[in-house]
């Protein structure tokens, strides 16, 4: 699957979420966060399942009692 | 005695509180100040002063009767308008929030009226918190008060204006991607953006829950150790707060040649204009005489964390706004409707990737660093650009250059790093430097920043009205 975030998928998820947004926007939008997202991917993040938000948290405090 | 306006927190407070000076009088010294500046800054929102000096002369005759509330006992203070309190206006840079009374006192707030301060009135910010300039659609732009012409960046855009004109000692601010330090590198003073989960958020005005910080500008590192000792701390409002450790004074006072700085040999480096990487290299030098030792880093790559903050950001902000963002969007500046759309873009596996690996993502990172305590880098490539060339309006080269003004802001945030921003060159336009601490180490950044300040004098100088 393409990591290119397009107009169509933009408009899809405002739908979704029930945001009106125009077709230029949705155009704009996509333009403007395609190289974040592209960027993101790029970094072929795999995480054990294991680890979720929080376990944040649990490195940051790690160095308070360091 | 000198302009009190000139004095900086910690020695206005021990003024007042030895009464050599009277908190009416150190009151009406930043009044008469404010109604110089203002018209020419656009820093404030509100100016409260009736309110004001009628808190300053309770202040006074409490410390005739010998009660002192606390450390800051009638110090006046202005803060950004997205900190609530209880029964008054906060209508945090909007038209949307136009005569909207906060139904409570945010924890910040509260915890420096608690410490005697005194409140002076509302500041300017960007829309929402959600911009890096200083530009608002429906409040004008703040100016900056080295070149009325530049931007004061933003979002903490009045707090970084004020405090440098010296309109007020301190300024509580917001940081979720640079709304703190960026304002104080462009304004020229010193801004403490917090460890996340150190310094409570509770009843602030929230963009980005997984990222917002709140901090304060001030004239110094040591007003930076004296706002943080007062706010710091669990609040069972913000459950993020849960378990932080106590702010620690003696830290701030941390011997330099026990501090090992880092200088990242990429991305922070890349780019810089030459008056940049001149205060970067003589900050270098100036640890280095202190007796700090000086070592290279290497990062992980800062472009794939600034991503993952974007997202996080935006889909964040977008959830928070989209109550409005269905019927009220018309009622959004152009350039924050635009920001808010751009949340629309993340799916929901996206977001929640980018929120997993945050703790990786800081593992990785104090991997790096190994035993560095502090990293030094600039805030931004250049000193402040103008309003006009970051106006939106001017096209598609305002977004490249607000881009690159902001590209080493969310790094900090999305590893939830403390960093002091202190003044460290002057090209005409003030040059701030970020010291990137360890997570809950928000002190030992201050304890360099208040050595720095006692071999430099840029966090001194003032600007004169024009």
């Amino acid at each position: 699957m393409p990591d290119e975030v397009t107009a169509e998928r933009v408009a899809a998820i405002a739908a979704s979420a029930r945001i009106p947004l125009d077709a230029a926007a949705a155009e704009r939008v996509a333009r403007t966060v395609n190289p974040t997202v592209t960027r993101f991917f790029a970094e072929k993040i795999a995480l054990p399942m294991e680890i979720e938000p929080a376990s944040f948290v649990v490195v940051a405090r790690e160095q308070a009692e360091r | 005695m000198t302009d009190p306006a000139n004095l900086s927190l910690v020695e206005v407070a021990a003024a007042i509180r030895e009464r050599k000076l009277s908190s009416v009088e150190v009151t009406r010294a930043l009044l008469a100040r404010i109604g110089r500046w203002q018209p020419v800054l656009n820093a404030f929102v509100r100016i409260e002063a009736e309110e004001a000096l009628s808190a300053a002369a309770a202040a006074d005759a409490a410390l005739r009767g010998g009660t002192t509330l606390g450390p800051l006992h009638g110090v006046p203070l202005a803060h950004k308008d997205m900190f609530y309190r209880a029964g008054k206006l906060s209508e945090c840079g909007s038209k949307i929030r136009k005569g909207w009374v906060a139904p409570a006192t945010s924890a910040a707030t509260a915890r420096l009226q608690g410490a005697g301060a005194v409140h002076l009135g509302a500041l300017h910010m960007a829309e929402f918190a959600y911009g890096p300039t200083g530009h608002n659609e429906h409040l004008g732009p703040a100016r900056n008060p080295w070149n009325p012409l530049r931007i004061t960046g933003g979002s903490s855009s009045g707090s970084g204006a004020a405090v440098a004109a010296r309109l007020t000692y301190a300024a509580l601010g917001s940081d979720t991607g640079g709304s703190i330090r960026l304002p104080a590198h462009f304004c020229g003073v010193t801004g403490l953006k917090p460890t996340y989960g150190r310094i409570s958020r509770a009843d602030t005005m929230p963009l980005s829950f997984t990222l917002d910080t709140v901090g304060a500008l001030a004239r110094s590192a040591e007003d930076c150790a004296l706002i943080g000792s007062i706010i710091a701390g669990a609040d069972r409002l913000d459950p993020t707060t849960q378990g932080a450790p106590e702010w620690n004074m003696a830290a701030t006072r941390r011997p330099v040649k026990d501090i090992t700085v880092g200088v990242p040999r990429a991305y922070y480096v890349d780019d810089l204009e030459a008056d940049v990487a001149k205060a970067l290299d003589e900050a270098v030098a100036t640890f280095r005489k202190f007796g700090a030792r000086v070592v290279s880093v290497d990062l992980p790559d800062q472009t794939a964390v600034t991503a993952a903050a974007q997202i996080v950001l935006g889909a964040e902000a977008t959830s928070l706004h989209s109550p409005w963002l269905r019927t009220r969007t018309g009622d959004y500046g152009a350039q924050v409707r635009a920001r808010l759309q751009n949340g629309l873009a993340y799916s929901a596996v996206e977001y929640v990737e980018a929120l997993r690996w945050r703790g990786p993502a800081l593992a990785a990172h104090l991997a790096a660093i190994g035993d560095v305590d502090i990293i030094v880098a600039p805030a931004s490539r250049a000193a402040a650009p103008t309003i006009e060339e970051t106006d939106v309006g001017a096209g598609p080269h305002a977004d490249a250059t607000i881009q690159a003004m902001t590209r080493l802001m969310r790094p900090a945030n999305y590893l939830g790093l403390p960093v002091l921003v202190v003044p460290a060159g002057h090209s005409g336009m003030p040059i701030g430097l970020q010291l990137i601490g360890r997570p809950f180490c928000d002190e030992t950044a201050i304890a360099l920043g208040r050595a720095f300040q006692t071999a430099t004098d840029y966090h001194r100088r003032m600007p004169e009205l024009p």
